[in-house]
């Protein structure tokens, strides 16, 4: 898929499902995060190294995941 | 509970979790219960039809309302050029199968499925359950087949279930009346 695919699909005409996409791929990148820090955390990664690779703070993602996992 | 459930009951709670696992779904509701009914072929599948409606039907309408109220849509996924097959296919195979699934459930019923294995039911879902053994209760039956089931579901006004019976085109009144007079 091309950039140019991508942004035309994620600003279609009706905003209706434009904004449903953008809810679908919010959706589906909080499961995969999800699914990633709790694979992550199983083979030993810290809080610390967990946050650097998703670009946010330690403190974030353990707020975020820290009671799930 | 689960002890005064006949075997044919049993099969729809069992059912029940195929649905869900069919429809993606991280947990069970009164929908799936009503998917799983209306697939059965047992008394309560016969009491929607006295009530003038058609269960496969009914099955067909209420899962695509399930489909319809999952945040994660394939087909606007689609949209943008992506596969949610493919991935499905990925996340099975590298956090386990269902994982997409279950990572859209809340923390409480993740943590419960994790412990178990099988896809929770929602706090609606165990109250139909309750309401159907007391549904029995009142009529002075023995066991709960799955007219109680169905019973339970509707005495549930608000639950999701019995709002998609009604949605479906479903009396409740009349389903009611069909159910008690059935039951012997």
């Amino acid at each position: 898929m091309t950039q140019s695919t991508l942004v035309t699909a994620a600003s279609g005409d009706d905003p209706g499902d434009g904004l449903r996409a953008v809810r679908s791929l919010r959706e589906l990148a909080d499961r995969l995060e999800t699914l990633q820090v709790e694979r992550a955390r199983s083979l030993g990664w810290s809080w610390q190294e967990i946050a650097e690779a998703l670009g946010v703070s330690k403190q974030a993602v353990h707020k975020k995941h820290g009671r799930r996992i | 509970m689960f002890e005064k459930f006949t075997k044919e009951a049993r099969q729809v709670v069992v059912h029940a979790q195929h649905v869900a696992r069919e429809e993606h779904s991280g947990s069970i509701d009164g929908r799936h219960l009503l998917v799983s009914l209306a697939e059965s072929d047992g008394p309560a599948a016969g009491a929607l039809t006295d009530a003038g409606l058609d269960p496969a039907e009914v099955s067909t309408s209420v899962r695509g309302a399930i489909r319809a109220g999952d945040p994660l849509d394939g087909t606007s996924l689609a949209a943008l050029g992506i596969d949610l097959d493919a991935v499905r296919a990925r996340t099975d195979a590298l956090f386990g199968e269902g994982s997409l699934d279950r990572a859209g459930s809340s923390r409480r019923l993740w943590a419960r499925r994790k412990a178990t294995g099988h896809i929770p039911f929602t706090p609606d879902a165990k109250k139909a359950l309750e309401l159907s053994l007391r549904e029995a209760l009142r009529l002075k039956h023995r066991g709960i087949d799955s007219r109680h089931l169905l019973l339970g579901l509707l005495r549930d006004e608000n639950g999701p279930g019995a709002r998609a019976l009604s949605d479906a085109g479903a009396h409740p009144e009349r389903l009611r009346h069909q159910l008690e007079n059935l039951a012997a």
